[in-house]
């Protein structure tokens, strides 16, 4: 009997450069598998596996998270300020 | 007819037409709504194909609807960016990578430069880029092609899903309704 395969994406990007790795994966898998079977972690030693941060589409999801037709798997960074801070700071300025 | 006029327009997904995307004007030149110079991405050239496919005379860019400009692609201030996500809300092709709170990252291979994304940002971090010229002009016909066929591909999905999630809205809304509904009716029981 064949699996279902669905088609789904994994993405990591920094200013300098922007990946974008299609897979076909059975139906079922999650977050974490489809990062792995990327190869995105290998490719970017930056990335902490231990401390993965994604979501789908723009919005935050666990890693056990299955995933459906067509959704792309995002690998986050953190920001570079506090945006509190920052908004402190623009505001002490004027 | 649609799908032959939208194969010519550029697939910026801009708005600066006028409608909502690059095949809403599609369907507004097919039914007459619109004139074909309301594109400034596709250009005086994307006039005269509009033209020829129509067999009407060509005309010149409306310059009503905006300048046409060399191909540009967004770019993010990583030391502003606040993690808002309003840009990622406002990209049509879903080219912005990042979420509430993380750093949010254009992915220049999928930026279509309709500049949508730099009015929502609160700290004014998106500036446009221009690709450089000499490799804009050594583009094959063939690679055009498959870079507005990606940029439709990515609004096609993009819209899929939208309409997806407002369906999904809609349900839960209904089924709260449904709920609610059904515990007043329980406790006007029980008085």
């Amino acid at each position: 009997m064949d699996e279902i395969l669905i088609a789904i994406e994994v993405a990591y990007a920094t200013p300098e450069q922007q990946v974008i790795v299609a897979l076909d994966m059975p139906e079922g898998t999650t977050v974490e598998q489809a990062i792995q079977a990327s190869g995105l972690l290998n490719r970017f030693p930056e990335i902490s596996a231990t401390d993965l941060k994604v979501g789908i589409f723009g919005s935050v999801c666990k890693l056990d998270q299955p995933l459906t037709q067509a959704d792309r798997v995002e690998i986050y960074r953190p920001l570079i300020h506090d945006p509190k801070e920052a908004r402190r700071q623009r505001a002490v300025k004027r | 007819m649609i799908d032959q006029i939208n194969a010519i327009l550029p697939q910026t997904q801009c708005r600066q037409c006028g409608f909502q995307g690059c095949r809403p004007y599609a369907e507004a030149i097919a039914s007459g709504i619109a004139d074909i110079n309301q594109c400034p991405p596709g250009g005086n050239e994307g006039v005269i194909e509009l033209a020829h496919l129509l067999g009407v005379s060509p005309k010149l860019l409306n310059p009503q609807f905006g300048q046409h400009k060399p191909k540009s692609v967004a770019f993010i201030i990583e030391q502003d960016c606040i993690g808002c996500v309003k840009c990622i809300a406002a990209c049509p092709v879903d080219a912005i990578l990042g979420a509430a709170k993380f750093m949010h990252t254009v992915i220049t291979s999928e930026c279509t430069g309709c500049e949508l994304c730099v009015a929502p940002c609160p700290v004014d971090c998106i500036i446009m880029v221009p690709l450089p010229v000499e490799n804009e002009q050594s583009l094959s016909p063939v690679q055009k092609y498959a870079r507005t066929q990606l940029a439709k591909r990515r609004y096609d999905a993009h819209c899929l899903r939208k309409e997806k999630q407002q369906v999904e809205k809609l349900e839960r809304a209904k089924q709260k309704r449904a709920q609610l509904v059904k515990m007043q009716l329980q406790s006007s029981q029980q008085q």
